[in-house]
């Protein structure tokens, strides 16, 4: 079977967007600049030049408009995960949550408290976990690369 | 124009978790109302349903980049309810390690600050040589922000083998990067012209409102916990408490500049005076009943504890005084009628930390 010069370019574009698009989602993640709790220090730390996650293309920025990436930087209380729900419905779509430190994840330290979410996937989806107490910065990088890799497509 | 209000985080890069309600006139801040509780998390309740050991990891996290002041301040509590006697060389690690804890607070907020008036250099430098202390913290205590190391009776564990000499190099190196920083921020225009004048209190003002630390010594009021009521050991080591004379936010940040350099002098001298003996004293499981009301001075100012015992193994009850909700009304004072953008330099220049605040 012989293809037409136009068919072939677009069989090859309907391979190749997909693989474009998502490695270049996969290295331009944005993050929204929103600390919920103490794990806050530590982004501060991975964003800072020792261990510098902009390697991965991963950057706080200010506007939540042009983010696709949210992280939940530890314990939400019930005040702040109205907050962290209408942040999430803001970012526009393809996006992305990583749940940082055990507190974000099922309670943590605090599973007995009257005021703190246990588990803040009960208010947004969540694609990486990755606990700690707080998640060393080595942590926090694994996490953003794992997140790189399911966006790919590749195996996590 | 109406009189319109906007909300000042928590989403926002400089407010951190808090978020305050401005209502703007124009450009111009007419009143300012702070929205609190984000991170609540009941604090003081949990530490009531623990024991007086279990209490200190939640209670390390209140204040995160100053963690050991917060679990010094409780220690001290526990320890004067129980009447327990610490031994020496548990308190000059105390003291080692509390001003190791100072300098990297503050050097975390001059990385803030230094974003509040837009220079994004500095935010990369001190953070890079927090690092330097946190490398020390893991050296010592396996954790590089969360410790625990301090329980009732004492330490935990002693000094590991080589941390004096790598302690001494880092403060040199610290030492030599304070001076970068005073020529590097401290004598810019730009800090100067965004801080100098912005954010004025008066002494009388100052205790009026009834600030703690750093901040009401840059209105030259000269309090300071360690030479009031020493405890640890600061009574038999030397330093001086700087204080500023104008009282605008470049007084306060210089008094946290000066800070670290008395930090610095004073790990030196308890490195160098270090006694042998015991780190640990036995202390008991349950304190008698009583009540008791012990303060440290946090790197953000006067931190204090009132425990009640009542002779089980739990407190009965627990209160803190965070010195960030202390200088919360500082904040609404001094933000009437100034331009939208002092606001995040008056913000920092208190150095209000959210997650002390509420607790
Ligand atoms: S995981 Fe630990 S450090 Fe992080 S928010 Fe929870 S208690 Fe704080």
């Amino acid at each position: 079977m012989t293809l037409s010069p136009v068919a072939k370019a677009k069989e090859t574009y309907t391979l190749l967007k997909d693989k474009i698009l998502n490695w270049g989602r996969a290295w331009s993640l944005w993050s929204v600049h929103l600390c919920t709790g103490c794990c806050s220090p530590e982004l501060m730390a991975v964003s800072c030049s020792r261990f510098d996650a902009e390697r991965f293309g991963t950057l706080p920025f200010p506007s939540l408009r042009q983010c696709d990436l949210l992280f939940v930087l530890g314990v939400v209380s019930e005040k702040m995960a109205k907050r962290v729900k209408l942040i999430y419905d803001q970012m526009p779509d393809p996006k992305y949550v990583i749940a940082l430190g055990d507190c974000a994840i099922s309670g943590g330290l605090w599973w007995d408290s009257y005021c703190v979410v246990q588990g803040i996937d009960k208010v947004v989806p969540v694609d990486v976990y990755v606990p700690g107490c707080p998640p060393r910065p080595e942590a926090f990088i694994q996490g953003i690369m794992m997140l790189q890799k399911k966006i790919q497509g590749k195996e996590v | 124009m109406p009189v319109m209000r906007v909300k000042f985080g928590p989403q926002h890069p400089i407010s951190g978790h808090l978020c305050l309600a401005l209502d703007v006139d124009g450009d111009v801040v007419v009143n300012i109302e702070p929205d609190i509780g984000y991170t609540h998390r009941g604090l003081e309740k949990i530490a009531e349903n623990r024991n007086y050991v279990q209490a200190v990891p939640p209670l390390e996290r209140a204040n995160i980049v100053d963690s050991v002041h917060m679990v010094l301040g409780y220690v001290e509590a526990v320890e004067e309810l129980m009447g327990v006697e610490v031994p020496e060389r548990a308190k000059f690690i105390r003291v080692i390690m509390a001003e190791m804890s100072r300098i990297a607070s503050h050097l975390y907020w001059l990385c803030l600050m230094a974003v509040a008036v837009g220079l994004e250099t500095m935010l990369m430098w001190p953070i890079n040589d927090r690092e330097l202390l946190l490398d020390l913290f893991e050296m010592y205590t396996g954790a590089r922000i969360t410790h625990s190391f301090f329980i009732p009776g004492g330490v935990r564990r002693d000094l590991p083998q080589g941390f004096k000499e790598q302690t001494f190099r880092a403060l040199s190196y610290l030492e030599q990067r304070l001076g970068d920083y005073d020529r590097m921020l401290y004598q810019s225009y730009t800090f100067k012209i965004r801080t100098q004048g912005v954010g004025k209190l008066k002494p009388q003002e100052a205790i009026k409102l009834g600030l703690v630390g750093p901040s009401i010594r840059g209105s030259g009021v000269k309090v300071d916990v360690r030479k009031d009521e020493p405890y640890a050991a600061y009574d038999q080591l030397e330093f001086t408490v700087p204080t500023g004379k104008v009282g605008d936010s470049y007084d306060r940040s210089v008094v946290r500049l000066r800070e670290m350099e008395q930090s610095i002098s004073l790990i030196r001298q308890a490195l160098e005076r270090l006694p042998s003996g015991p780190i640990k004293a036995p202390a008991p499981s349950s304190a008698p009943k009583g009540e008791t009301y012990s303060r440290v001075e946090s790197a953000r100012g006067e931190l204090g504890y009132y425990l009640v015992g009542d002779g089980t193994t739990r407190p009965y009850r627990l209160k803190i005084s965070s010195p960030s909700f202390r200088n919360l009304p500082a904040m609404g004072y001094l933000s009437k009628n100034v331009p939208f953008a002092d606001i995040p330099v008056i913000l920092w220049s208190l150095d209000l930390w959210p997650l002390d605040m509420d607790r």
